[in-house]
């Protein structure tokens, strides 16, 4: 009975910490007009990114757009019978728009997280064993460096059929270095601290320093870098669907573009054209506008001043 | 051996080495594709079997792979990049031309960037908090963050389609037909095709460049020797100066790592303008399944980022004491 309030008593705690956390970031975001801004965009976007398949009031690729004598509508400007017009092959603009975000949505989460992830364990283990285990994962991360991104991404995508979870993966295997080279260099500063060195002198075995001492103290840094991560990845995700070589089977908002410049419909189908170019531009910069704000905050050397 | 001269020859040894293993990692992958673009031949019914035989020979296919290997190792890197399948001419012939359009294009935009948003950067940063800093910071986030080709349609719309003031495709008319690099680069048909294009290239690369010298101008602002410098009596404009020159050796990296990755054009960009570059041709090359075009694009693309890569750890290690060159690498 005693022990049940008790860990009743601790699990309230933990979602005041929670909620106070939750609050305490909101309080931050809403001095910065832009940033918030950001949150607004984000927040639309992963509601889109979730339910947008389901708003959509026609099949994007099946279903033919008809007008009134039962004809197929090609490239009908905004209309009652279809929001934000038609494409070239009579399919709903607006339905291929609100279907289109679940891809970008997908694999910016993931590439995103999966870019972070990777990242900041490379940069932990590299910075905080050092030696010849610094040496192997840095080399590696100069590989990846050298190799450069698009071409090789284009090249893997060419023998396999690209899917959404694959671009993801290709993806994050190419942009982790970026995320592992900032969190290295973190971590060799923490390192030499005075609580890391006390608990090493204490006792701790080097995985529990690492993890519980360090690791700590870095993960707002590669909190940035999954924030970062995700605009790259949605910004690689729609340049490669661009290119043709996006998932197939699904609509995207990179696929959307490639199909209005491929059909030559750009100088007069805006309707067509602004819908899905929007949505990217607005989803990455506001990725960025918040990873920026707290960047000043982050970065030790940018707040010393006012 | 001084320790810079030590800390030198590690470098070299180890891009030497990146080099050979990122030329091995495009051999895998490419050797991995299915299907061989003589498929295509054959199936149009154009050759005999033995015909194919004789051409897989002449491309040295036919032989194991352990030997391809050692052929392809040896002839990229001595340069010998053979011949495009698709094109029936020499690589280098189809290569060359199109870097070069490359580089006309997106060097002048390179520079042309670090100088004008490094300077914005340092001004802005000097005046912390001013609402051109704000303009000029969510500006830049915007072009840096939106995938260039999104930009670039964005300009055709309005530039080319609605203002009719640029052309929206191609480096030059489809009645020009110039004769050498100086009538092709020097002619007011370029200039015109030449504009948008350099333009989204300028406001793509601005971000970074801004946000580079910007942090570094008011990272240096509240250090010790300003206060000396205004204690002197400087200018505000002087101060700035000062500082602004103690944050160069960021940005001066930055540009020698986006220099050596020009060397892949920005493929988006290209192909949104038909710009005919190294990108553009890549993707071209990569579609129609021309293993030696793309071999031999996917390796200067790749040596350009490694030879960049060394020259900004060496710039770093040569002009800032304060990194250790005994060290491994850049930290």
């Amino acid at each position: 009975m005693s022990t049940e309030s008790k860990s009743a008593g601790q699990i309230y705690k933990r979602v005041d910490e929670i909620r106070g956390f939750v609050r305490d970031q909101f309080d931050f975001l809403r001095q910065d007009r832009l940033a918030m801004l950001g949150v607004i965009v984000v927040a639309g976007f992963v509601f889109l990114g979730l339910f947008g398949p389901m708003l959509a009031p026609h099949d994007p690729i099946e279903e033919d757009m008809r007008g009134e004598d039962g004809s197929i509508l090609r490239l009908s400007e905004p209309s009652g019978e279809a929001v934000l017009g038609t494409t070239a092959f009579g399919k709903d603009v607006l339905s291929q728009f609100l279907a289109g975000a679940r891809p970008t949505f997908i694999v910016g989460l993931f590439g995103g997280i999966g870019t972070g992830a990777i990242g900041f364990l490379v940069g932990l283990v590299s910075g905080y064993y050092g030696g010849w285990v610094d040496e192997v994962l840095m080399r590696l991360t100069d590989l990846t460096f050298s190799l450069p991104f698009m071409p090789m991404a284009l090249l893997l995508l060419t023998f396999v059929t690209p899917s959404v979870w694959l671009m993801t993966a290709i993806i994050a295997g190419f942009l982790w270095k970026m995320p592992a080279r900032v969190v290295r260099s973190e971590v060799l500063s923490v390192r030499e601290r005075t609580f890391v060195k006390s608990a090493r002198a204490s006792g701790a075995s080097d995985l529990r320093t690492m993890l519980y001492h360090v690791g700590p103290n870095v993960l707002p840094i590669g909190f940035l870098y999954t924030a970062y991560g995700i605009a790259w990845a949605i910004a690689a995700q729609a340049s490669l669907a661009f290119l043709g070589f996006g998932d197939p089977t699904m609509t995207s908002w990179g696929r959307m573009l490639r199909q209005v410049f491929e059909s030559g419909n750009m100088r007069v189908a805006w309707w067509w054209v602004v819908p899905p170019a929007l949505g990217i531009a607005a989803i990455t910069t506001s990725v960025f506008l918040i990873g920026r704000a707290y960047e000043e905050v982050i970065n030790p050397e940018i707040q010393t001043d006012q | 051996m001084s320790q810079f001269q030590r800390f030198l020859a590690k470098r070299l040894a180890i891009s030497l080495v990146l080099t050979l293993v990122a030329v091995s990692v495009i051999f895998v992958v490419l050797r991995l594709l299915p299907g061989s673009p003589f498929e295509a031949l054959v199936t149009a019914g154009n050759l005999s079997p033995s015909q194919v035989e004789e051409i897989r020979a002449l491309y040295g296919l036919d032989q194991p792979m352990w030997k391809q290997y050692v052929n392809y190792m040896t002839s990229l890197l001595t340069f010998q990049f053979g011949y495009s399948i698709l094109r029936s001419q020499p690589v280098w012939d189809v290569l060359e031309p199109r870097l070069i359009n490359t580089l006309i294009l997106l060097v002048p935009a390179l520079v042309t960037t670090a100088i004008l948003s490094s300077s914005l950067g340092m001004y802005v940063g000097w005046n912390r908090g001013s609402k051109l800093e704000k303009l000029s910071i969510i500006t830049t986030t915007f072009l840096r963050s939106t995938p260039v080709f999104i930009t670039g349609i964005f300009f055709i719309i309005v530039f080319a389609y609605n203002l009719e003031l640029v052309p929206a495709f191609g480096m030059r008319s489809v009645t020009a037909s110039p004769e050498g690099y100086i009538d092709t680069y020097l002619s007011l048909d370029f200039a015109h095709h030449y504009i948008l294009p350099f333009t989204i290239a300028v406001l793509y690369y601005s971000g970074d460049f801004l946000l580079l010298a910007r942090n570094g101008v008011v990272e240096k602002k509240g250090s010790e020797f300003l206060k000396l410098h205004r204690a002197k009596g400087l200018t505000e404009m002087q101060q700035l100066a000062r500082a602004g020159r103690n944050s160069m050796l960021p940005i001066l990296t930055y540009f020698a790592l986006r220099l050596g990755m020009i060397f892949q054009g920005l493929i988006l960009l290209e192909v949104v303008f038909g710009w005919p570059g190294i990108g553009r041709e890549l993707v071209l090359a990569i579609q129609q399944q021309d293993y030696p075009l793309v071999q031999a694009a996917v390796f200067i693309m790749a040596l350009a980022v490694i030879i960049a890569n060394l020259a900004a750890d060496v710039l770093y290690a040569y002009f800032d004491p304060t990194v250790s060159t005994s060290g491994g690498g850049a930290a």
